[in-house]
Parts: structure tokens; sequence; C-alpha cells
């Protein structure tokens, strides 16, 4: 009986354990982009309503960017790349968080972070990220991972009990389950990541745009892990609990995959340039919030190479030396603040930068000028009584 | 999309866990009471979510059920508005634009509700804050008073139900798990009703129990269901049924 029982488990664990993330692929013959798709079983109709509720939420959320010509412009860069026939029904929602991420819903929403925006260099990086989640969409992997989270929770239930029952250590069969999940999660990844660069590889952008964000992500981290004094490591297998191949992976199988299919020729550099610029000054100001100093001279140096050292990144800059503040920092703030006046940069937040770092490094005439006439040009500024009262002084 | 499984593993570790016994379901701040026919209450729009608990225990997410609830618990408290008391009118957004807000201020009441069960009705887990005797110290924040399409009313009632009706997977697991003398716990019925004062945003009165009768895919079900939320409802006259009757 006790033998029985420990057979039946294994036979369970393997059939879950084993079984790829393809297999589980063909729910319904329509794909999901297709205009007016209603979806057909009850886990996937279930799982759209989900979603539609945190549509909705989200739809409604103040962290959403509505700047109309921003939101065309990800659309079109969408649309470069996957097809005017796929990408018409998405919903794209920017939302203002300074890290590099996208996601999408198994409804066809799309929500794309600003910290994206600001690190990718062309639209044919973009294309490729966005590619990525709008396969995950095609490929319905929301609605894949939510059965297998759901088979192999069942098997570690049924484990849980009969092991109980029968007096069976089933630990580590438990443990090769979640290791499972965690494996068809990566292989999930990987399956959007290959379809994404054969979009790629169809648009008028080159397919080795998708490898090359992930040796810059990779260029980031060394610089964040440097500038707080840590060692950077880049693993090339994934972890036991990692849902996502690691970044050294990444931008090798997606290189390989590049060189035999490589795409167009135009990453439009200058084109995502020109799509971002207004929000530019939005992006930095959220970047150098997070404290993150290597990693935010890494991303400034990468924008001035492309652009120069412009007014934009300047100031940013010149924020972040001033909110590190040592007595040092606080002398190349006050540098790049006058050069960023000098490049062009209007907004009277520069002066006040410009004042408040001179004053603390003791040059009190010119920090006084500074901010006179800061508050000359922006007389209703919410510090503007803290600024007349350090005038005073 | 990691967060089934996290639900799922957090839903297998609970498995032998033994049920919340003698836990308390209604609070009321002291002191408050409502005398019928003297306020004018807004219903807000209830948060719905109806499904399935796989075996292993994770939410199956069911669009027809939660569909069919949504109607049968909007038919029931229809019906139910007539014996509370007091003026009871649904909530219309009409042109304030306020209607996301609004939601939004479902979801808190919705976290409220899980706090006070949590730290007030559940004793043995009761906030130092809480534990004096005739507290009942709760609010979803001032803010709301500023909503303009709540103008002119007293009170809002908010109502949220969540249902995860066990599947066959989980019912055998139930009786195996029984055989074998493990207890396994199969579907999950939560419900909220609390009653906000639109003038502090305080929450004036709250009944909420994590197991509840009804089963909300049916019109009768809704009906139980919405008659235990509404169980002792301020300011609802002491015996409408007998005196219907006569």
């Amino acid at each position: 009986m006790k033998a029985l029982l420990v057979r039946a488990i294994l036979a369970a664990v393997a059939a879950v354990a084993f079984s790829p993330a393809s297999a589980q692929n063909n729910t319904t013959a329509l794909p999901p982009y297709v205009p007016a798709y209603e979806p057909r079983t009850v886990d996937e109709r279930g799982q759209w309503m989900e979603a539609d509720e945190d549509e909705r939420t989200l739809r409604d959320s103040p962290l959403v960017i509505r700047d109309e010509a921003l939101n065309a412009y990800v659309k079109r860069v969408l649309c470069s790349t996957v097809g005017q026939d796929r990408c018409q029904g998405v919903r794209i929602y920017i939302v203002e968080v300074p890290a590099l991420n996208a996601s999408m819903r198994p409804n066809g929403a799309m929500v794309v972070w600003t910290g994206l925006l600001l690190r990718v260099r062309s639209e044919a990086e973009l294309g490729a990220v966005l590619g990525h989640e709008f396969a995950h969409f095609e490929l319905r992997h929301t609605l894949n991972a939510f059965k297998r989270a759901r088979s192999t929770t069942d098997v570690l239930a049924w484990l849980s009990v009969l092991g109980g029952i029968s007096n069976t250590d089933t630990s580590m069969n438990r443990l090769l389950l979640i290791g499972s999940f965690y494996r068809f999660s990566r292989d999930q990844e990987k399956e959007a990541d290959l379809l994404s660069l054969k979009y790629l590889a169809a648009s008028s952008y080159p397919t080795i745009a998708a490898s090359q964000i992930w040796q810059h992500m990779m260029e980031e981290a060394d610089a964040t892990a440097a500038g707080r004094k840590q060692k950077s490591h880049h693993r090339y297998s994934a972890g036991f609990f990692d849902d996502h191949p690691t970044d050294l992976n990444r931008a090798v199988y997606l290189a390989e995959a590049a060189s035999k299919a490589k795409g167009g020729n135009d990453p439009a550099t200058a084109g995502y340039q020109a799509g971002i610029a207004k929000f530019l000054p939005l992006f930095l100001a959220d970047q150098i919030k997070l404290n993150d100093f290597g990693g935010t001279e890494y991303l400034l140096g990468q924008l001035a190479s492309a652009a120069g050292w412009t007014g934009d990144l300047l100031f940013a800059r010149a924020e972040m030396y001033r909110m590190r503040g040592n007595p040092r920092d606080l002398v190349s703030a006050a540098q790049f603040y006058s050069d960023a006046i000098k490049a062009g940069y209007t907004a009277p937040e520069a002066r006040r930068g410009l004042g408040l770092s001179l004053m603390r490094s003791g040059q009190v005439t010119e920090a006084k000028s500074a901010l006179t006439e800061y508050l000359r040009l922006r007389p209703d500024a919410s510090d503007a009584k803290a600024i007349a009262a350090l005038l005073a002084y | 999309m990691l967060r089934w499984m996290c639900s799922g593993l957090a839903a297998v570790a609970l498995l032998f866990a033994v049920p919340a016994i003698a836990q308390e379901k209604t609070g009321n701040k002291p002191g408050f009471s409502l005398r019928p026919g003297t306020v004018h209450i807004i219903l807000m729009r209830p948060t719905i979510k109806v499904g399935a608990q796989s075996t292993g225990g994770m939410f199956e997410p069911n669009a027809d059920w939660t569909a069919q609830a949504r109607q049968n618990i909007a038919q029931a408290l229809n019906e139910a508005q007539t014996s509370m008391g007091n003026q009871v009118t649904t909530y219309e957004e009409g042109e304030s634009g306020e209607g996301p807000v609004a939601s939004q201020y479902a979801h808190l009441f919705g976290a409220l509700a899980d706090s006070v069960i949590e730290y007030q009705f559940f004793r043995g887990n009761r906030l130092p804050t809480k534990v004096r005797k005739g507290t009942f110290d709760w609010s979803i924040g001032s803010g709301v008073t500023n909503l303009k399409s709540l103008a002119g009313a007293d009170y809002a009632l908010f109502i949220n139900t969540y249902d995860a009706y066990g599947s066959t997977g989980r019912k055998a697991l139930q009786i195996v798990g029984l055989l074998g003398g493990i207890p396994v716990t199969s579907g999950v019925h939560w419900g909220h009703a609390g009653l906000i004062d639109l003038k502090t945003g305080e929450l004036v009165w709250l009944n909420a129990d994590r197991q509840m009768g009804g089963d909300v895919r049916t019109p009768e079900g809704a009906q139980k269901r919405v008659r235990e939320l509404l169980e002792g409802f301020p300011g609802r006259p002491t015996q409408p049924a007998v005196q219907a009757s006569k």
C-alpha cells in the first residue's frame, strides 16, 4: 500500500515537473490579439476578468503619464516592431516608476515603466522589450503560468496529505516541483525573447538591439555596485528561484539568434531621443532620487555620449552631486549648475541649486545673487519663504 | 506572475492550520446609534469576486460566477434597502468624475475591514491600542468628506464579498485528509459590510465574517448572503417582519 502511494506520488511529480513550457500552449485556435477577441475557456475568461478589473484601476492611476504625443510615440514603436495587424488592440500605460521594466496583462494591456524609457537608447531597443511583452500576450503566457502554478500546487497538496498519511518523506519531491515551476517561468521568458527577436527580424530595426539592452543592464549593474563599494557578479546560469534567465544568459542567446536573423539597419537612435525629449527631465528627476550614484553617473554618461552634455543632463548631474553633499560634491554641483545655465537650461531651479551649493561652500555673496535671481524668476515658489529667510540671514 | 504560486504555496503551508474559533464578527463605535428614518445612507458599488479553490488552495477566478453574483447581490440589496430603516440610495457618480476615487475607497474599506478582523476581532492578535474595553477606533481618513458625489449623505455603506468554492479536487483532498486525520479546509467565503460616517471618515459599524453562508451564484443564496451581511445593521426597525405581517 505504501509502495503504491509512493509510486503514485512520483508519477504525479514527474508528470508536472517535466512537462515543457510550450506543450500547454494550444488552448484555443485564434491568437488573442485578433479584433474583439473573446476569451474561450473558463480559465482564460477568469484571467481576462481579473485583468479587466486591474486595468480599470490602472487607467485611473495618478502614476500613469497621459501625454498624448508620448503615448502615440511608444505605440508607434510597438507597431513598427510587431506589425500593424498585431498591435492595434494593445493599450499601453506608461507608469512613472524609475526602473527598467514592462509587463503585459493577458487581456492586452501593456504597462511600460518610465525607467525603461530612460534606459533604452533607440527605437530598436524599446521595440525589443515591447515585442517581448507582446510575445507573452500572443503566446498566452499568463494563462499558461496560472495553469502551471495550479497543477504544481495541486500535486504539492497531494504530496503533503499522502506523504503525511503514509509517513513518507516527500521533501525532495516537493523541492523538485517548486524548482520546476521557476524553470517553467524562465523557459517562457526565453520563448518570449526569441519571438520578440523574430518580430524585430521582420521590422526595420536591427535584431542585435535585443542583446545590447542586457549588455547595458550589466554595465549599469557594475557601475551601481562600484558606487556602493560592492562586488558585481554576472552569472550565466539562473538561480533556483529565478523567474527570468540571467542578464548574461539573455545577452548571449539573443546575440547568437541575432547573428542568424539580422533584421533592418536603422535602430532609430535620433528618432528615439526626439521621441522622449519632452519627458527626459522628469525621467532624470525620478532617477536621481534613487540614491544610486554610480548607476546614475553611468546612465548620464551614456546619454551624454549620444547627445552631448545638454542642459537637462547637466542639471540632473548637478542635483545628484548636491544631494550627496560632500564638500567636494558641492563644488562640482555648482560647476554643473553654471554649465547647465550656460548650455541654455532656463528653469529657475538651476539658480536655486547653484545658490544653495555655493551657500554651503561658503561663497555667500555669489550664493545670494543666484538665490535672488531664483526668487525674481519664481516668486511663487513653494520654498520662497525659506529662501527669503536665507537671503536675510 | 508569481503571485499565484506564492498564494498557492502559502495555501499549502496553511493546509493544516486550525481554523480560528471564538472570533468576534461585529463591531460598533461606542455610543453610536441610529434612529430609524433620520439619516441618508449611500450604498457604494459592492466589490465582488467569485471563483473556485483549486486542490492546492489557489484562487481560480470565474467570470460567469462573478457576473451572476454581481447581479444576484445587487437584486438582493435592492430588496433589502426598503427594510433598512433609513433612506438608502445607490451611489451615483453623476458628473463629478469621482467614480475611480470612489472605487479606491471601496478597496480601502476592504483593507480596513481586514485590519479590524485581524487586529481587533481576533482576540489573540489584538493590537495594544485596541485592547481597551469599548474601543472601536478605525477610520478610512477624512479625505472621503471631500467627495462631491457623496455630498448631502450622512453615511456610506460599503460591501465586499470574496468566494472561492472548493473544487472537486479540493473536496477529494479534504476527504482523503479526513481519513488520514489531516484537516484540510475547502472553500473560502469572506464578506464585509461597514458603515462609514461621511462627516469624519470613521468606521461606525462593521460586520465581517470569514465563514459566510449563502451561495451568491443563485438568487436565493445571494438573499441569504445579504441578510447575513446586514445582520445587526444600525437603525433598522426592531421587528420589521412581525410588523409587516400584522
